[in-house]
């Protein structure tokens, strides 16, 4: 990069060996990839964990023992117990959530009705159709909402 | 005297080389700032939680189909969100979308019996009612990256007339019948590898051990090139907070919910029941026919923790008459949040999204 000098720098003279670094750590890389992919680094990694478990899951499940003992005789609740409560409690949550969707929905109708009811009134005021007439935007309004319906299963 | 004129020599590459370690120190022991993009939090049931970002273009120029974004169980979602200039919803923002993400939160001991079934039919039904509420759209587009594409794609296959216009799944694991191609396949196979006894032992999967499983598929390249990557850029302050931000991710390692993981394990990797159309979903066979949204892949060519055969399989078994595959160079999450998503990725994304996200 640097043209103007004829002395090396100590990051030009270094250049070299990163070079022979990267190389290396290229073809490391490579064989370590052909590594895990191998049945005996499976086989290795399983006997490994099937090493850790089998003292681990005893030690683990002797502190459960210990811990929900202690925790009766200091009348406190047990981690399963707390579990159970933490279930409970998401359950609750869901139904609030329900309850939830559900007033927003009846705040949406209400408030699609009294856009609705506006428009009616406004519409009323503005022209007196004849009576014998009313019932037919009723019509156009179901035939509507029936090609609406279909639209999505159309398209699906 | 001579001491002295040493010192004042060496002074200018002393004092870089300090300059050097105080940058290597302070990327190693602190947390990068990141999920910038301001959003508000608009849903939450038990650690799971919506957000939705603030629109910045008005509401007559915005997409008017809302995008929910879905990301793996065991990681933390801001990765779409990693930093300020680099990030994917800050991308989508900013060209009118109107995105949301779902974070699943960081299970406990008591969620470890919390399923993919009450993921996907309890958890995110729920939060996409929400989103419909808020957005006041009846339909949605879906994005899930990884373990997050399973959930999106059983999602979309089981409540196939939710709303759903739009899926896309970032490198999705959903083939697992070619066992000899992913490594996760091998290490998992139940010779070898006793989810029970893991769960007996731990009740949720660790996620120290998820973190060494993904790293140890390219051992050299996350234990030794890494660090040697940012060795030898301490001085370009654009690779060290790209650095920083990335490790900050990648070392916030969160446990998976034991009964999701052990169904990941079993009904997936070891049985291969979702392409085989035998997967149960709360009694409900899901059935990737019945998927009719629009649908678009994006498959990672040098994945190596879902390789592309585990992608490819899903155009062939939905019902979608809408859909595209697009292979972008780049790793698993670099095609997202390398330093090429956004000429590659992103723009693809929103071309493909962007003309199918109008109002009808």
């Amino acid at each position: 990069m640097v043209q103007n000098s004829g002395s090396s720098t100590p990051h030009e003279a270094f250049e070299g060996l990163r070079e022979m670094r990267d190389a290396y750590l290229d073809a490391m890389s490579k064989a370590m990839i052909d590594v895990v992919n191998s049945d005996a680094y499976t086989k290795a990694t399983g006997s490994m964990m099937e090493g850790y478990l089998s003292w681990a899951t005893p030690f683990r499940e002797s502190l459960d023992t210990i811990m929900r003992q202690s925790l009766e005789q200091m009348s406190l609740p047990s981690r399963q117990e707390v579990a159970v409560l933490a279930e409970r409690f998401t359950n609750v949550e869901m139904r609030l959530d329900d309850v939830d969707a559900k007033l927003d929905e009846i705040a949406r109708s209400i408030s699609e009705l009294s856009v609705a009811g506006e428009v009616a009134s406004t519409g009323e005021k503005k022209s007196t159709p004849p009576r014998k007439k009313a019932p037919a935007p009723k019509r156009v309004t179901s035939r509507k909402s029936a090609t609406s319906r279909k639209a999505p299963a159309g398209k699906g | 005297m001579s001491i002295g004129m040493t010192q004042a020599a060496f002074h200018p590459e002393s004092s870089a080389l300090e300059e050097r370690w105080q940058t290597l120190s302070r990327v190693m022991t602190t947390k990068a700032a990141i999920a910038q993009t301001p959003k508000e939090l608009i849903w939450s049931l038990n650690k799971a939680r919506l957000y939705r970002y603030v629109p910045v273009v008005s509401p007559e120029k915005r997409h008017s189909v809302p995008l929910l974004l879905v990301f793996a169980l065991m990681n933390r979602p801001y990765i779409l969100d990693l930093r300020r200039g680099h990030s994917f919803v800050e991308f989508m923002v900013n060209l009118g979308y109107d995105v949301y993400l779902l974070d699943w939160g960081v299970p406990g001991l008591e969620d470890a019996q919390l399923k993919l079934d009450d993921y996907i039919l309890d958890y995110l039904p729920r939060a996409i009612r929400k989103m419909k509420s808020v957005s006041g759209s009846p339909e949605f587009s879906l994005l899930g990256w990884c373990i997050g594409a399973i959930l999106t794609t059983t999602y979309a296959a089981l409540r196939a007339d939710g709303g759903i216009r739009n899926l896309i799944l970032l490198t999705a694991p959903l083939d697992f019948s070619n066992r000899s191609d992913v490594t996760f396949s091998r290490w998992t196979d139940k010779k070898h590898f006793d989810v029970e006894r893991i769960l007996a032992t731990f009740g949720n999967m660790p996620g120290e051990m998820i973190d060494y499983g993904a790293k140890a598929l390219r051992p050299v390249d996350n234990y030794v090139l890494n660090y040697l990557k940012l060795l030898d850029n301490l001085d370009n302050p654009r690779v060290v907070e790209s650095w920083h931000a990335m490790n900050t991710w990648v070392t916030d390692n969160i446990p998976m919910a034991g009964g999701a993981f052990r169904q990941l394990i079993v009904d997936l990797y070891q049985n291969d029941r979702l392409m085989k159309g035998e997967l149960i979903i709360r009694g409900e066979r899901v059935d990737l026919n019945r998927l009719r949204a629009n649908l678009l892949t994006v498959i990672a060519q040098g994945d190596h923790i879902t390789p592309p055969c585990q992608s490819e399989a899903i155009l062939t078994k939905i019902g979608s008459t809408d859909t595209d595959l697009y292979r972008v160079p780049g790793g698993h999450i670099g095609i997202m949040a390398g330093s090429g998503a956004h000429k590659l990725t992103w723009p693809y994304i929103d071309q493909w999204l962007g003309s199918r996200s109008q109002r009808n």
